[in-house]
């Protein structure tokens, strides 16, 4: 994260919240929606998880890394979401279909998505291609319009890219 | 084993992986859903809505701000902007207030409705009080009513988490549409006003 943007984040200024939230957002929207399990509950979790950063900005240490701090805002931000929305719906109900808040690889969905977000984008439509829609080698080729052999070495790049970005997580 | 290995096994699954798990973890997390799908325009919109709304409620923070934005990097702000187009700062021209009150369907219920021109188009931000969570298979339906009696949807919320503000957003000339309705609307029902007004109050002070 640009030192420059986490300073003015930390001054406060609203267009770093919006620079902080082009690179982070997607990784929040994906762990609250991996924790809530709902994609309107995520926007909310999200909009809230940038609004309470922004408003804790002054409390963000920069010797420490910025992913970890706004994930632990999200995950509670979540969790917080959640609770209010049991509250809602009566507890026979709740009982019956209603498993909890989702934490597993709640740390782990944010990581990967904020790699994928630092890959380019022809890397990371590649990783899509392949994992995402499922589609092999041949037919990334003839979507994209280039031999089998590139889609393999560009494969075989982003996939070694991803696995460096995402090295720490292996060594848990 | 080297990293090669272990990135070939995280592309295709395939091959002798020592402690293979965590890969095979990640493997699944690329192909969910949930790891690809874009988080909706409107949240960001809403961030900068309220960021803006806040900052005009904080002026200590908003000196502190703009003494760097001046100073050292108001030259960082522009590309940034520029490269992040739809993260254009809202346009803070001159804001508007509609005091709500409530109809004889919800005579507790109060608040006000702040409108602020953006680049996006209109933010109207609610502060609600006495209007308690949407029931179970109901919402609550801002409008944007004119005088002629045309309404334009401006969103819907449900309160069930608390009173707490809402931003809603409308793309005509507020000018035009004057009055600000939330209604109680049944899930199902269609797209039309229901009728139950809940809450209505018009919109003074727009000068464009």
């Amino acid at each position: 994260m640009d030192p420059e943007v986490l300073s003015r984040f930390r001054a406060g200024d609203e267009a770093a919240v919006k620079a902080v939230y082009e690179r982070y957002g997607r990784a929040v929207y994906a762990v609250t929606r991996s924790i809530l399990r709902d994609e309107g509950l995520a926007a909310d979790a999200t909009q809230t998880t940038f609004l309470k950063a922004w408003q804790a900005a002054a409390t963000y240490d920069p010797d420490r890394s910025f992913g970890p701090w706004i994930y632990a805002i999200a995950r509670r931000a979540a969790i917080d979401l959640y609770r209010k929305e049991v509250r809602s719906v009566p507890t026979s109900e709740i009982e019956l279909v209603d498993p909890g808040p989702s934490l597993e690889s709640a740390w782990e969905t944010f990581e990967v998505r904020v790699a994928l977000d630092r890959l380019s984008e022809q890397d990371r439509q590649l990783i899509r291609m392949s994992h995402f829609e499922g589609l092999s080698h041949s037919e990334i080729a003839g979507l994209l319009g280039v031999p089998v052999g590139t889609v393999k070495s560009r494969s075989h790049r982003a996939h070694r890219r991803l696995y460096e970005l995402l090295q720490h997580l292996l060594e848990m | 084993m080297t990293n090669d290995d272990r990135a070939k096994y995280l592309a295709t699954g395939k091959g002798e992986i020592p402690d293979s798990g965590r890969l095979d973890m990640i493997r699944g997390l690329l192909s969910d859903p949930g790891v690809w799908t874009e988080p909706p325009s409107g949240v960001v919109d809403g961030i900068g809505a309220i960021t803006v709304h806040e900052s005009d409620l904080q002026p200590s923070r908003s000196r502190r701000l703009r003494v760097p934005l001046v100073v050292a990097a108001a030259a960082v702000s522009i590309a940034i902007l520029g490269i992040l187009g739809v993260f254009d700062r809202p346009v803070v021209e001159p804001s508007a207030v509609a005091n709500l009150t409530g109809t004889e369907l919800m005579p507790s219920a109060s608040g006000t409705a702040t409108v602020r021109d953006t680049s996006s188009g209109w933010a109207i931000r609610l502060e609600l009080e006495g209007l308690p969570g949407a029931p179970a298979g109901s919402f609550y339906q801002g409008w944007a009513w004119s005088q002629e009696g045309e309404g334009v949807s401006i969103g819907t919320f449900h309160l069930r988490g608390g009173d707490y503000p809402v931003t809603l957003w409308a793309g005509v000339e507020l000018s035009e549409y004057p009055w600000i309705w939330v209604t109680l609307q049944e899930e199902g029902a269609g797209p039309e006003a229901s009728g139950l007004v809940l809450l209505r109050g018009r919109i003074d002070g727009l000068d464009r």
